[in-house]
């Protein structure tokens, strides 16, 4: 076996792609290529030598261009989102706002019900219990108000039975039996009475409303029918989408008359709204001004005293007003108003009273809020400026007089804020601020308002009365000893605070927090509070510096505990290698306290969540961007020290080995007293490695200072540091390694880099030179979790290192380290050449044992063909090698197919080396 | 036309801070196709920022990458041409061309992109085009500490490619330019 | 099979006006032979029909049977003269002037009703003459009359309003203590005149109430007389229940009053001579009280202990 020949360094006989340099005008050139053999494939296009920008410095570049075609997409997405009929939105909406109910208002497993809505839902069990009740008014004044008759039933067999209404409804529909789907339809609504339910409301509500829009929609269908065809089928005409009452036959009004006649006939005044509701749109049959239904139901609506049943019913009227072709904000404002008056009302009833009725009301406020939230977002959502404004003042801004006699309450307040458009919350401001101030009651924390103001007030560039308003709601939360209310507040104003530079309040805020953070300490919802108020004021300073300056930010941030902190601090570290190097000497050691700080966190909190990877990650950056100038040794000296502190983490003792071998390197650039340094940071670089736990990333370590140790001339350490890496690897059980297939492939990655390095570092003349590869090919004995593929791999890399270390020139040398190379300490040394010969016969038999035992035919053909490649690549041609070869291009064949590219392409390269294997045989 | 940037071994944080400051600011987002990127990046956040010159990025994995889902090869096919992604530590001698045209015809690609070598080279032999963008942030490599940053900036354009090979020379861009041709398809699927 | 015949008028609603359109349909035979008959002929008869049961508690002798019921219109015209049907689906369209001009001899189309006592109905009958041997084929159907245009007042430009106070002094019935000693007031506006095709609309407002209110309810009175004999025999009955208010309202909140008139169980106030037809509305608050639950269901007319209420008349009339 005869190593081929090869001339690495120059690689003469391939042409090296010539460059042309941009901007240079004289150098006309052309290339002519021959190329050395084969097909040619590539040809080398003749350049004039013209002046060439390249694509990233070009004058016109396209850049702008593409900003351009965005902006332009801009436009018609806004003209589209209004050819969407209204219907279909509103449609949209309203069914994402159903989901949103149900999930914000979960029910438990039971719902307790009155026994009227147990009467209702056990009738609709048996169809023919249904014909039978004659009438269905007999079951509720008798049963309706004994609050004995509180029963339970499952959540789901309520909701299942629910469901059974609305097929039995459409069933009877289908059929043609009007009446019973009619009567079903008012069951249906007469549960809605029943608000014993509580939580199960919303979801109540959601489910009868189905079945309401149902009834709704078939009888507008029907109505519609009658309309535009005669009895017979026959077709008169179509109405337009905007049609008018006249439009409409008499034969079809008066089937809508029906309609409304039976639904009048209704005696509970709750379900004959609903009903009313549902045929809402059907008045565009009969009239032309059906909005005066609807302000007609706002006013039924009152007669509702159930502050759960009518905000409810209220919130249908929204919904059902949304389908008549006019908006009328009028009705809507009266909706709202009416709520006030009835929580009012409910308020001047009750007051007094004790804890667990305090809860009660807080619970029904909260099952309320959305029917105000809704209501209240659809006066804002379409209407127009002058609605608006007159809008505003029903609610009492711009009206300062109406303050005294026309008090608001909270929860209104609060979702008028919400939905109030932004400029009308910048041009309210102090209207707002004065309907804050004097509503304070136990529907909504009155500190909620004050921030929910701040966040509305962010959202704009630019407000009027800025100043003024933060001055008082500055000077009101003061008053507030709680720092659960004072954080709340404070934490909507910060950013106002800082976008108008009225930096002596930052100053009050933080005094203020540490004072009554000083008397109370903190829970839960407090440090979510103060987290977000020191996030902001992190993401508004530029210099982390001018935050360590204020007073009492350290000692607040001290007092924080918990995730909290561990979040704060991650922004600080976070802020801190946003930017460039860090080299002040005391923002470093602020910064290494919070590392600190936030390394023992890792422990204390219970770390679950993927992010809590972060903190590690975080500290690593700042190790990373901490810089001491040409202060190598100190900068060591910070390496050290971080050791200490952060020991425990694997993550951060590798970030310390990169930065003291990235220190070594930086070292050997400056060439002034380098060498006790470098073995310095070699030394810490080693001792870090052994204490890594996780064996894979620990070879990684090893390689890399030992390439750093050899680039600085320091062969015996470098020596040292690869055969630690292979002892390494002979004491540890790898068994654990092959669990995962990536620390699996990192170990093959390893050790076929290993071969790379291997060229350069010159060889142990006590050991003998080829002892390293020696030890690794062992490895492969000792380790019998690898794959076939793997071992097949590394005899590749292995073959293809001895076959370089045999030339004469080495395609690559330790650069200026000045340290005798392998070709030039062996080369021609027969006893070398020998142990390389027999070293490679032996991995070439390894080679190919390993590929036959892999027993997948097609992974074992690619696997020949690497190591035929390999082989041919290495070794001269000889009968054996030939052999060889021919055996392994059989074993492709087989498992590849004959059309195999990549076949095909190798037995062109054995062709070219003109050795037939037929001669030998 | 078809910019396709070919970056590799930029070792952030480890072996250097950043990218150069001259490559950041012509790199912007909108100009550039495709991204291939040969490995060693290290972390994240690298991977991110190349994420927003271009969503279509390509990398393979370097042996200090800490993204372990890259692969170790991978081919990508840009109009006529195909093209052929490796990081190269694993390729015996590391840089020699022999070796990397064992790996090209195994790939079957027109154009091999490697790194680790951390120097720029472009081959061309009977097989095709062999790459190596050197290292983007000029970290030292295994074998050297003497690296001048530089990447590759590939014009795509029927079977027409031109090579744009940027190098930051003594603080200054210094730009080249190599053009060439194929003349079949037939490598391309 | 024998033939089935079956009467379609020309409006679903089956609502005409005697005086000045004619009732318009067709008579539809189906038969799978072809029908030989004599004549086909369509009979209108329209008739107050009065029962009297009972009295009030109290009269000894109960008067229990019906009064002779008073003919509207009875009229019969020949549709076709005699011959033959054929086989499947045969449509005879007619078209029948109810009141002839100058027809004065007559009783007032009063219109269809249909209360406790009182019944006003007309119905159309289609008769096939087929001769002895075969069983002659007849079918009935009920249409409604509503009052002749003509005949209709201009519609009230604004209905009569009567304003109403209900206080703890207007009560002629005793009350719980709670109630006389807390006291009440709920004041509104209802109309005591109002069109059949109109609801009644009007408002009301809890001014105070010391008692939390359970429930405000309009209740539609119908009074019915009939004059048997000597006597005057009148009674009145529940027609709809409508409620306004549900629970504890909020004080000083106008509610509106609508209530939509029920067809056939309402008419325009009548009064003929041998009965009257008159209606009433009554708005009645139950007050929150214990007592109440130990009462199941009751007329609602019952003066309760806990319960207040206003009773006013009401005059229904036919408008345009």
């Amino acid at each position: 076996m005869m190593w081929k020949l090869r001339n690495l360094d120059m690689e003469e006989a391939y042409i090296w792609l010539q460059r042309l340099s941009s901007m240079e005008k004289d150098g006309t050139f052309c290339l002519v290529v021959v190329p050395p053999s084969g097909v040619q494939q590539v040809d080398i296009v003749e350049d004039k030598g013209e002046e060439f920008f390249d694509p990233l410095r070009e004058p016109n570049s396209n850049v702008v261009g593409s900003l351009d075609t965005e902006d332009d997409i801009g436009h018609p997405s806004v003209v589209v989102s209004t050819e969407v009929p209204g219907q279909e939105n509103a449609k949209r909406e309203w069914t994402s706002f159903k989901r949103f109910l149900m999930q914000r208002f979960p029910v438990s497993k039971m719902v307790s019900i009155s026994a009227m809505s147990d009467g209702i839902l056990r009738s609709g069990k048996g169809y023919e219990k249904l014909s039978m009740s004659t009438d269905p008014d007999e079951l509720d004044d008798s049963q309706k108000f004994s609050e004995e008759g509180i029963r339970s039933i499952a959540r789901q067999e309520y909701i299942s039975r629910l469901k059974e209404f609305k097929e039995k409804f459409a069933d009877a529909w289908q059929s043609g039996d009007r009446v019973t789907s009619l009567k079903l339809a008012i069951k249906v609504a007469k549960l809605l009475t029943d608000t014993s339910v509580g939580q199960f409301y919303p979801t109540l509500f959601v489910l009868a409303t189905d079945i309401m829009e149902m009834l709704g929609d078939m009888v507008w269908e029907r109505v519609k029918q009658k309309a535009e065809y005669a009895e017979d089928g026959t077709f008169l005409c179509s109405l337009p989408a905007s049609f008018r009452a006249d439009d409409v036959g008499l034969d079809a009004k008066e089937t809508c008359n029906n309609w409304f006649c039976k639904i009048g006939s209704v005696k509970e005044l709750l379900p004959r709204i609903y009903l009313e509701l549902a045929l809402l749109p059907c008045w565009r049959f009969l009239v032309d001004q059906p909005i005066d239904s609807i302000q007609r139901l706002v006013m039924m609506a009152r007669g509702v005293a159930d502050p759960l049943a009518c905000s409810y019913c209220r919130l249908y009227i929204a919904r059902c007003a949304q389908k008549l072709p006019s908006v009328d904000t009028g009705s809507l404002i009266r909706c709202i108003n009416d709520t006030k008056h009835l929580l009012m009302h409910s308020m001047s009833l009750r007051e007094g009273s004790q804890e667990s009725s305090k809860d009660r009301r807080k619970s029904l406020v909260s099952l309320m809020e959305p029917s105000i939230e809704y209501i209240m977002r659809h006066i804002f959502q379409d209407a127009s400026l002058k609605l608006l404004e007159s809008a505003v003042v029903e609610f009492g801004l711009g009206n300062t007089e109406a303050h005294g006699s026309n008090p608001s309450i909270s929860i209104i307040v609060h979702n008028l804020i919400k939905e109030l458009p932004v400029d009308m919350v910048n041009s309210k401001t102090i209207d707002i601020i004065n309907l804050i101030e004097c509503c304070n009651d136990y529907t909504l924390d009155q500190c909620l308002n004050y921030r929910l103001l701040g966040f509305r007030l962010s959202e704009s560039k630019y407000s009027l009365h800025i100043v003024t308003v933060v001055d008082r709601v500055i000077r009101v939360v003061s008053q507030k000893d709680m720092l659960d209310e004072y954080l709340k507040v404070v934490d909507a104003y910060v950013d106002l605070i800082f976008q108008n530079h009225m930096d002596d309040h930052l100053v009050k805020i933080l005094d203020g927090i540490s004072k009554r953070i000083c008397n109370k300490g903190m829970v839960g919802d407090e440090l979510a509070c103060l987290q977000s108020i020191l996030v902001k004021l992190l993401s508004h300073f530029k210099n982390l510096e001018d935050i360590f300056s204020l007073n009492h930010f350290l000692e607040i941030l001290d007092m924080m505990y918990g995730r909290s902190r561990m979040i704060v601090n991650m922004h600080i570290l976070d802020k801190a290698t946003r930017g460039g190097l860090i080299c002040d000497p005391t923002t470093i050691q602020l910064l290494f306290e919070v590392s600190q700080a936030l390394n023992d966190s890792i422990d204390q909190v219970n770390v679950r969540d993927e992010d809590l990877q972060q903190p590690a990650r975080m500290i690593s950056r700042f190790i990373d961007k901490v810089s001491y100038g040409a202060d190598r040794e100190r900068h060591l000296a910070f390496l050290v020290e971080c050791r200490r502190a952060f020991g425990s983490t694997n993550e951060l003792k590798e970030t310390l080995v990169h930065s003291s071998n990235s220190l070594a390197v930086k070292a050997l650039i400056e060439r002034k007293n380098h060498l006790d340094f470098l073995k310095s940071c070699i030394a810490f670089s080693e001792v870090t490695i052994s204490s890594v736990t996780a064996l894979v990333r620990q070879l990684k370590l090893y390689l890399e200072t030992a390439e750093v140790a050899l680039l600085g001339g320091l062969v015996s350490h470098s020596d040292g540091l690869v055969q630690s890496a292979i002892s390494c690897m002979q004491s540890v059980d790898l068994v654990d390694v092959s669990r995962g297939p990536t620390d699996a492939d990192e170990t093959l990655n390893f050790l076929q880099k290993i071969c790379g390095f291997l060229i350069i570092l010159p060889g142990n003349p006590e050991k003998g030179a080829v002892y390293t590869p020696k030890s690794l090919f062992a490895l492969l004995n000792s380790q019998s979790w690898m794959t076939p593929r793997m071992r097949a791999r590394i005899c590749c890399a292995m073959i293809s290192l001895s076959a370089t270390l045999s030339q004469k020139n080495l395609p690559y040398h330790a650069s200026k380290s000045g340290i005798p190379s392998n070709d030039i300490l062996f080369y021609g040394n027969s006893a070398y050449f020998g142990e390389l010969v027999s070293f490679s016969e032996e991995v070439v038999r390894k080679l190919v044992d390993a590929i036959k035992q892999e027993p997948s035919p097609v992974a074992r053909g690619s696997m020949a063909l690497e190591a035929c490649n390999c082989i041919a690549l290495s070794f001269k041609m000889s009968c054996e090698i030939s052999a060889i070869c021919f055996e392994l291009l059989e074993m492709a064949r087989r498992g590849l197919g004959a059309k195999d590219r990549y076949l095909k392409s190798t037995i062109n390269l054995m062709d070219s080396y003109s050795t037939s294997p037929q001669l030998c045989q | 036309m078809v910019l396709v940037l070919a970056l590799g071994d930029l070792h952030i944080p480890h072996r250097a801070p950043d990218l150069p400051a001259k490559f950041k600011s012509m790199l912007v987002p909108g100009k550039i196709q495709h991204i291939i990127c040969t490995g060693n990046l290290c972390i994240k956040e690298v991977h991110d920022y190349l994420k927003t010159l271009c969503p279509d990025l390509h990398i393979t994995r370097g042996e200090y990458d800490e993204d372990a889902r890259y692969p170790e090869t991978k081919t990508i096919t840009i109009g006529q041409f195909k093209l052929g992604l490796c990081h190269g530590h694993q390729v015996i001698p590391w840089g020699d061309l022999d070796s990397l045209a064992m790996l090209q015809r195994q790939l079957d690609v027109d154009i091999l992109v490697t790194g680790h070598t951390h120097q720029f080279t472009a081959y061309k032999h009977e097989g095709g085009v062999v790459i190596n963008p050197g290292s983007a942030t000029g970290a030292h490599s295994s074998i050297t500490y003497d690296v001048n940053p530089s990447f590759v900036l590939m014009d795509i354009d029927g079977l027409r490619v031109v090579v744009y090979v940027y190098e930051l020379i003594d603080g200054e861009v210094k730009v080249d330019k190599i053009d060439f041709k194929k003349t079949t398809a037939t490598t391309a699927h | 099979m024998s033939p089935a015949m079956e009467i379609k008028l020309s409006r679903a609603s089956r609502v005409y006006r005697p005086s000045v359109e004619p009732l318009e349909g067709k008579i539809i035979v189906k038969s799978t032979s072809s029908v030989s008959h004599y004549g086909i002929r369509l009979t209108v008869n329209g008739s107050v029909s009065m029962k009297v049961r009972g009295g009030s508690a109290g009269i000894i002798e109960s008067l229990v049977g019906a009064v002779k019921p008073i003919t509207i219109v009875s009229k019969s015209i020949e549709v076709k003269p005699s011959g033959k049907i054929a086989s499947g689906t045969t449509e005879i369209p007619f078209s029948m002037m109810i009141r002839q001009s100058g027809d004065d001899n007559h009783e007032r189309f009063y219109e269809t009703f249909h209360g406790a006592n009182i019944s006003i109905q007309y119905l159309l009958t289609a008769d096939v003459m087929r001769g002895y041997l075969h069983k002659p084929l007849s079918t009935t159907m009920e249409f409604i009359v509503e009052s002749d245009k003509a005949e209709l007042l201009e519609r009230p430009v604004s209905p009569e309003m009567v304003i109403f106070y209900i206080t703890q002094d207007t009560q002629k019935h005793p009350l719980l203590p709670e109630l006389k000693a807390g006291g009440f007031r709920v004041t509104g506006r209802i109309p005591t005149l109002c069109s059949l095709s109109d609801p009644i609309s009007g408002e009301l407002v809890v001014e105070t109430s010391v008692v939390p209110i359970q429930s405000i309810d309009v209740h539609l009175l119908r009074i019915e007389s009939i004059l048997s004999g000597e006597r005057i025999v009148t009674e009145t009955s529940l027609v709809q229940s409508t409620q306004i208010a549900d629970g504890d309202v909020c004080r000083n909140m106008t509610l509106p009053i609508y209530v939509i008139l029920p067809r056939l169980l309402t008419c325009p106030t009548s009064l003929a001579g041998p009965f009257s037809i008159e209606f009433k509305a009554s708005i009645v608050i139950t007050f929150e009280s214990q007592l109440s639950k130990t009462h199941p269901k009751s007329d609602p007319r019952t003066p309760r202990l806990w319960m207040a209420m206003e009773t006013l008349p009401l005059e229904l009339i036919r408008t345009r």
